[in-house]
C-alpha cells in the first residue's frame, strides 16, 4: 500500500479505519484496482517517479462527513485532495497535486440543493454534473438555461473552482464569476458560509454577491482552504432566439480594427454573445486549438505559403489571398434574445464595423428556441444553446507524435491582451514553436474571446504513453511559458505538473502574490493537510522540504 | 497477406479464434448458455459509420442481448446509468473516443474494461471481420475480470479510422454512480 508522505503505516491504518467510520467501509477505496481509477489519464507524467497518484480514496455523501473526514485527516496529518466528478482532463483529471494525498471523492454528494426560477438560481453539491443539471431542468419544465464548459460531463461546482468557461453570454460564461454563494468546510473542520450566507436564514444568499465585509468567495477558486462542499450559480432565463452574423473583413491587418470596434460593443454590453475568429484564406477554423491536423486551404498557392519552412509569410499569404477573393478573417457572432434585439444588436454591429474597407456582412436565419430535435441532432457544437455534450471528443489530436500514440491531450493557456496587434504577435509566436516542435497543429491558430476584456490563446499540446516524448512536450511547455512571461503573458489554468512552473512567473515584488497565499495556508490550515501544492500553495512543511 | 487488423491485450487471444470459431460465433447464442445471459447489452455507437454488414451480423448474433445505439449527449444520460446500473456485463463496437467516454462512466458503476480488440474500418468492409467481432465478443465474455494494462491502452480518437470491439464487466465494489438524489 502506498503512504502518503511523512505518514507511518500505523497512522495511515488508524486513519483509514476512522474514515471508515465515517463513511462505511464500503466507500474507502484502497486496492490498486479502485486507485487505478483516480489516475489522471492526460498525464504528461504518465508511469514516471514524478507521477501524482493517490494512497487512498474516500468517498462522503454529505457534507457533515466531510466535517468529520477533514477533522481524522488533521488528526493523522494525512493529505487530502478533494475532487468533484474528476473529469477535469487536461488539468489534472481526478490525481491529487502531491503523490500519496486521500483523494476526497465528492461525486456521490449530487443533490440540487435548491433550484429558483423567479430568481435565477441554483445550489449544487460538488457531484453534480452539467448532464444533471440539464436533465432537472428540462425535466421540471424549468424555465432556465445554464452556460456549459466542453465536455459537459464535469461538476458545476468543480469546473467553477478550477476557472472554467463556457460559450453563450458574457456574464454566464465565467463559470467562477457567475457563483453567488459558497458553503465550505475549512481545514480545521469547521463550516463557513460566504456572502450573505453568513446570516442565519439568510434570504438572499444566491441574490447578493458581495455580503458583508471582505468578499472572500475568490479565495476557494484555484487554491486548496477548504472543501466546497455547495455552491450558488445564477443561471439565465432561456433566450427566445439565436442568430449568428458573419463579418469578413479583407486583410490580415484588419484584425486589429476587428478586435478594436468589438472590443467597444462588447464593453458597451451591446455584443454579448460569444464571437469567434476563422480564416477563410487559411482554412483555419475557429478553436483551432482543438483541431487536429492542417488547416484546409481552398487553394494550392495557399497551401504552400502555410507550409513554408521558415514560417507563414504574412504579405505573400494576403497576397495570394487577394489573388482568390477571399477575405482573409471572418468573425461569427453569436446573439441571442427577443428576434428585434439581435436585428438591433446586428444593425448596431454593422454600423460600427462598417469604416473597415472591405467589410461584408450576412445575418444568418434568426432560429426560434428551442431548437427542434432533428436540428439539434445535426448541429455539432450545442456548447451555444447551453447543452452539454461529450461531442467534444469528436475533436483533439489524437493520431500520433514523434511516433508515439496520442492519448490525450494538455493546454497551454496564456491570457493575452485583446488587441489585433497582441493577437498577431501571439499567431507569430506561437506558430514558430509549433514549426519548431513540428507539433500537430494548424500552421496559425487564433485566440478566443471566451473571457470579456483579454484574449485566451490556448494552445492543445498532445500527451502520450512515452515517457521520452512526454518529457520532450514538458520542456515545450517550459519554453511556451518563459516565452509569454517575457512578453507579459500569464497562464490562467494549468495542468499539476506545471502548477510551480506558472506560480513562478507570477513574480511581482519577489513573489509577493505567492507568499500572501502562503501566509494564508498556514493560517488556516497549519497541518497543510488540504490539498497541498494545488496551484503551487504548499504548506509550510513541505515548503522547508523542497527548500 | 498482411491484414492491418491488430489485437490487443485479451484480445489477442480471442482473435486467434476467429478462424476455428468464426462461422459458430456469428450464431445467436443458444437460449440458457452462460454466454447467451452474460451479455446484457451489445451498444453500437451511432456517432461513426459501422459497416452495415458488421452491424447487422453483430446484432443478429446477439439477439439475447439488448442492442443499445450509443450517442453521448445530454438527452441519453440517464438511460445509459439505468443500463449500467442494471447491468452485469456489456458489450460494444464504437470509436476510441465513444469507448474513452464510456469507460470513465461505467467505472462508476463498477465496470472494468476487460477485453478489447481493434479493427481498420477499411477491414471491417470486408467479410471476415463480422466473424472476427463477433467471435472476439465470444472469446471476451469467457474471459475473467483481470485485464491486462494493454487492454486499456487505446487511442482515444473518433477520426483515426480504427474501430473498437471490446468488452466490460461489473467486478469492482466502487460504484459511486448509483443515481443522483433528490431534494
Amino acid at each position: 500500500m502506498k503512504l502518503p508522505p511523512n505518514v507511518s503505516q500505523a497512522d495511515f491504518t488508524a486513519a483509514l479505519q476512522a474514515f471508515a467510520g465515517i463513511v462505511g467501509d464500503q466507500w474507502v477505496f484502497t486496492s490498486d484496482e479502485d486507485l487505478e481509477l483516480y489516475r489522471d489519464s492526460y498525464s504528461i507524467l504518465w508511469g514516471e517517479a514524478d507521477e501524482r497518484t493517490a494512497s487512498a480514496a474516500v468517498a462522503p455523501d454529505n457534507a457533515d462527513q466531510v466535517v468529520e473526514l477533514v477533522k481524522v485527516a488533521n488528526r493523522y496529518r494525512i493529505p487530502i485532495y478533494p475532487i468533484s466528478t474528476g473529469k477535469n482532463l487536461g488539468y489534472g483529471g481526478a490525481a491529487p497535486a502531491l503523490a500519496g494525498s486521500v483523494v476526497f471523492d465528492l461525486k456521490r454528494m449530487n443533490r440540487i440543493v435548491e433550484i429558483d426560477e423567479r430568481h435565477g438560481y441554483v445550489v449544487v453539491e460538488p457531484g453534480v454534473s452539467y448532464f444533471d443539471l440539464y436533465n432537472h431542468i428540462q425535466e421540471k419544465g424549468l424555465k432556465l438555461w445554464i452556460d456549459v464548459p466542453s465536455p459537459g460531463w464535469g461538476s458545476v461546482l468543480g469546473n467553477a473552482l478550477d476557472g472554467g468557461v463556457g460559450v453563450t453570454l458574457a456574464p454566464y460564461r465565467n463559470h467562477f464569476e457567475a457563483q453567488c454563494g459558497i458553503e465550505v468546510v475549512l481545514p480545521n473542520g469547521r463550516m463557513m458560509r460566504t456572502g450573505m450566507g453568513a446570516l442565519p436564514g439568510a434570504r438572499t444568499w444566491q441574490q447578493f454577491k458581495p455580503g458583508f465585509g471582505p468578499r472572500i468567495d475568490g479565495l476557494f477558486k484555484q487554491s486548496n482552504y477548504g472543501v466546497v462542499t455547495k455552491m450558488g450559480f445564477w443561471l439565465m432565463p432561456p433566450p427566445e432566439n439565436f442568430a449568428t452574423g458573419v463579418v469578413t473583413v479583407p486583410k490580415f491587418r484588419d484584425i486589429i480594427p476587428l478586435v478594436d470596434i468589438i472590443g467597444r460593443l462588447e464593453q458597451s454590453k451591446i455584443v454579448q454573445g460569444l464571437w469567434m475568429l476563422s480564416s477563410p484564406t487559411t482554412g483555419t477554423p475557429g478553436f483551432a486549438a482543438h483541431e487536429a491536423g492542417p488547416s484546409k486551404p481552398q487553394d494550392p498557392r495557399i497551401l504552400a505559403i502555410l507550409n513554408d519552412p521558415d514560417g507563414v509569410d504574412m504579405d505573400k499569404l494576403e497576397a495570394a489571398a487577394r489573388s482568390t477573393g477571399l477575405p482573409f478573417w471572418a468573425c461569427d457572432l453569436n446573439f441571442y434574445g427577443p428576434a428585434k434585439l439581435i436585428k438591433a444588436q446586428w444593425d448596431c454591429v454593422r454600423d460600427a464595423l462598417a469604416e473597415i474597407p472591405g467589410a461584408r456582412f450576412k445575418l444568418n436565419k434568426v432560429r426560434r428556441l428551442p431548437l427542434p430535435p432533428q436540428e439539434l441532432a445535426n448541429t455539432r457544437d450545442l456548447g451555444p444553446f447551453g447543452i452539454p455534450t461529450l461531442r467534444t471528443f469528436d475533436l483533439g489530436p489524437m493520431f500520433s507524435y514523434e511516433g508515439a500514440d496520442v492519448v490525450g491531450h494538455i493546454f497551454f493557456s496564456p491570457v493575452i491582451p485583446r488587441t489585433g496587434e497582441a493577437a498577431i504577435e501571439a499567431m507569430d509566436v506561437f506558430a514558430a514553436i509549433a514549426r519548431k516542435y513540428k507539433l500537430p497543429c494548424p500552421p496559425l491558430q487564433f485566440p478566443s474571446s471566451l473571457f470579456e476584456r483579454a484574449f485566451l490563446f490556448a494552445v492543445g499540446l498532445p500527451v502520450t504513453r512515452s515517457a521520452t516524448v512526454n518529457a520532450k512536450l514538458r520542456d515545450i511547455i517550459r519554453e511556451l511559458v518563459a516565452i509569454s512571461a517575457e512578453r507579459g503573458w500569464g497562464e490562467y489554468r494549468t495542468a499539476p505538473a506545471f502548477y510551480d512552473l506558472i506560480m513562478g512567473v507570477y513574480s511581482y515584488n519577489d513573489h509577493a502574490l505567492r507568499e500572501f497565499l502562503e501566509t494564508i495556508k498556514d493560517a488556516v490550515d497549519p497541518n497543510g493537510i488540504m490539498s497541498p501544492g494545488r496551484y503551487a500553495i504548499w504548506p509550510r512543511h513541505l515548503r522547508d522540504a523542497k527548500v | 497477406m498482411v491484414t492491418r487488423r491488430t489485437a490487443v491485450g485479451a484480445g489477442l487471444a480471442f482473435a486467434s479464434l476467429a478462424g476455428a470459431a468464426g462461422f459458430d460465433a456469428c450464431r445467436a447464442p443458444e437460449r440458457g448458455s452462460r454466454e447467451a445471459r452474460s451479455i446484457d447489452a451489445l451498444l453500437i455507437d451511432e456517432t461513426i459509420e459501422i459497416p452495415r454488414q458488421l452491424a447487422a451480423s453483430v446484432r443478429a448474433g446477439r439477439r439475447e442481448a439488448a442492442v443499445v445505439g450509443v450517442r453521448l449527449d445530454a438527452a441519453a444520460q440517464a438511460g445509459l446509468a439505468r443500463l449500467l446500473d442494471k447491468s452485469q456485463a456489456i458489450a460494444g463496437i464504437s470509436s476510441g473516443a465513444t469507448l474513452f467516454c464510456l469507460e470513465r462512466m461505467a467505472w462508476d458503476h463498477g465496470f472494468r474494461l476487460t477485453a478489447r480488440s481493434q479493427w481498420s474500418v477499411g477491414d471491417a468492409h470486408g467479410h471476415a471481420c463480422p466473424q472476427d467481432v463477433a467471435a472476439f465478443l465470444d472469446g471476451a465474455q469467457r474471459l475473467a475480470a483481470n485485464p491486462a494494462p494493454l487492454v486499456r491502452a487505446y487511442r482515444p480518437s473518433r477520426s483515426d479510422g480504427t474501430l473498437h470491439a471490446w468488452f466490460m464487466q461489473k467486478s469492482a465494489r466502487r460504484r459511486l454512480g448509483q443515481g443522483r438524489w433528490e431534494v
